[in-house]
């Protein structure tokens, strides 16, 4: 984990209210030479950066944002995010060649499947970007994998040409298929799940819809979790949740964000 | 200059220090800060037994400022002394371990324990916590009680003893006597003031425990005149805290009277504030002509 300045490289709209950063290591001209960030580690899929969006304090906490995509030979990293807040707000202003005060990579991570696991991801609105970044890495590993996006509506649809193995779902059935991620998932026959594995992000009906899914068919399901932050680091233990194994309450930040769904003490 | 400052007849090399509660047990933020560049690091609240914490959601940021009811979620006394104080080994600044009891018999405990480590440079004691139930919460408004808390602390420990005092009460100043009249080497204001956000989606409370701690910039005047009256109630030092972002909030702390302050919410919002405040204050020094912080106590009678 390091506290950098890192430069916007682009920050582009992508669907109604989804905007993509994306943003490099390179230190401000003003740093001097030979301070540069060559040891900012490498981040994985499902870890964060936190953001200080402004100066000002309103807003005053950092942002926490799960990385959505990295590239190693440029030293690009992006997240994608909601504008829905002042926050993020102040964030779709940024132009490239502006700097943003980031502190990461954070959180735990999803880790790489084993042989013969089936790799199926779930994503519903900004819950997208750590499987984007998740599903990039699959490929990278010739892991072929399912990747389900739910959405209310095809104007909050991203084009997800990159992606080779896609279901689109809108509630309202303006793109794709019509309904929910867990009405898609209900349409699996129970021989097509064998070694299947779930990863999901998205809003908390959805995961725990997920969990339930993967309970009744008995799959392995991950399950990548968001929770208000204010420090992110492990020390102010504020963005808890509850689990049930081990009992007890565990940081979003570092133990998550990424649990095993049945783990997690639903309510 | 000479920015060092004495407590209980003990020495801070600068009047920097991070907050309870905001700093974890220090290790959190080793690879984002150097410490050696910090007067005092006072740890989270350290309990008698473990602590797992209050019911979800635990914060909520609210105008300039935000709201906390973690309840003293921590390890217990007995790991703390085990696990976290000899990470901080070599930490390179004053240790001040913050405790919190349910009886005075619990406080006394805590500290006895502590007292075997050579770790602790002093300790701040916890009497205002407004996130748990029957805690510290009802000693940080009674005189009395924080006067015989004190007191039996007193005999346990030579260290400085720091009294955390809470601002949710009518007179701060007679709990500020309390804590010096019972042997208080220092007093610590403020801790946060009680708050509360609803969500008028659902019509309720947005925090687990319903209400919550609120701290960061909104309470800074608030802060700013708790220091400007206690200064005048003791001739103890006072630490200053609440909402300290850069060095003319901790500057304004000084010029009301404290000898030290604390950055607490801030450290959430820049780890390296602490450094930053710091190095402004040296600059206002320098700038300003003043030789020690003793200085800044001449101007506001």
């Amino acid at each position: 984990m390091k506290q950098i300045q890192a430069k916007v490289t682009g920050n582009n709209q992508i669907a109604k209210d989804y905007y993509k950063l994306v943003f490099s290591w390179e230190p401000p001209p003003d740093t001097g030479p030979g301070d540069s960030y060559p040891d900012f580690p490498n981040p994985q899929p499902g870890q964060f950066i936190t953001i200080r969006v402004s100066e000002t304090t309103v807003p005053l906490l950092r942002r926490p944002f799960a990385f959505s995509g990295y590239n190693a030979e440029t030293g690009e990293a992006s997240i994608i995010y909601l504008k829905r807040g002042k926050g993020t707000e102040i964030l779709a202003g940024k132009c490239p060649g502006e700097y943003i005060d980031i502190i990461g990579p954070l959180g735990n991570y999803l880790k790489k499947p084993e042989n013969k696991q089936k790799p199926v991801l779930v994503a519903g609105g900004i819950g997208l970007g750590p499987l984007l970044y998740f599903s990039s890495m699959l490929d990278q590993w010739q892991i072929p994998h399912l990747f389900i996006f739910g959405a209310r509506t095809a104007r909050y649809v991203p084009d997800m040409n990159s992606l080779k193995n896609v279901a689109i779902c809108t509630d309202d059935g303006s793109k794709g298929f019509a309904g929910t991620v867990a009405d898609f998932l209900n349409n699996f026959e129970e021989k097509e799940l064998e070694h299947t594995m779930l990863y999901c992000c998205g809003p908390l009906p959805m995961l725990k819809a997920c969990h339930g899914f993967a309970t009744e068919y008995d799959l392995e399901c991950y399950v990548v979790m968001e929770q208000i932050m204010a420090c992110g680091v492990g020390a102010c233990m504020g963005c808890t949740i509850k689990l049930k194994k081990p009992q007890g309450y565990a940081r979003v930040c570092t133990e998550g964000p990424v649990f095993k769904s049945r783990d997690i003490a639903w309510t | 200059m000479d920015l060092s400052i004495y407590i209980g007849g003990k020495k801070l090399v600068n009047p920097v220090g991070v907050a309870s509660g905001t700093f974890g047990y220090g290790s959190e933020y080793e690879k984002l800060v150097d410490f050696t560049g910090l007067g005092a690091l006072y740890t989270k609240t350290v309990t008698l037994k473990s602590r797992s914490g209050n019911k979800c959601p635990r914060i909520i940021e609210t105008p300039s400022g935000m709201l906390n009811s973690i309840g003293l979620a921590n390890v217990g006394v007995d790991r703390f002394i085990s696990e976290k104080l000899p990470l901080l080994e070599q930490a390179g600044c004053a240790l001040i371990p913050n405790i919190a009891g349910f009886t005075e018999y619990e406080y006394a405990a805590i500290l006895k324990r502590l007292e075997a480590s050579h770790l602790p440079w002093g300790y701040e004691i916890n009497i205002s916590c407004p996130n748990v139930s029957h805690g510290g919460f009802t000693f940080g408004t009674n005189p009395a009680m924080v006067e015989h808390l004190t007191a039996k602390l007193r005999r346990i420990t030579e260290k400085p003893l720091i009294i955390k005092l809470t601002p949710n009460v009518t007179d701060i100043r007679g709990i500020a006597q309390a804590a010096e009249n019972g042997g208080a080497d220092a007093v610590s204001c403020i801790n946060t003031l009680v708050g509360m956000v609803i969500d008028t989606k659902t019509k309720k409370p947005v925090l687990g425990n319903i209400t919550g701690g609120l701290s960061g910039p909104a309470i800074r005047p608030v802060g700013v005149a708790s220091v400007y009256r206690v200064k005048r109630a003791v001739t103890i030092p006072v630490i200053g805290l609440g909402g300290i972002m850069t060095a003319d909030d901790a500057i304004q702390y000084f010029l009301a009277g404290a000898s030290a302050i604390q950055i607490g919410t801030g450290n959430f919002v820049d780890p390296g504030i602490p450094q930053k405040v710091l190095a402004g204050i040296k600059d206002y020094c320098e700038h300003e002509g003043m030789k020690t912080i003793g200085d800044f106590h001449q101007f506001i009678e």
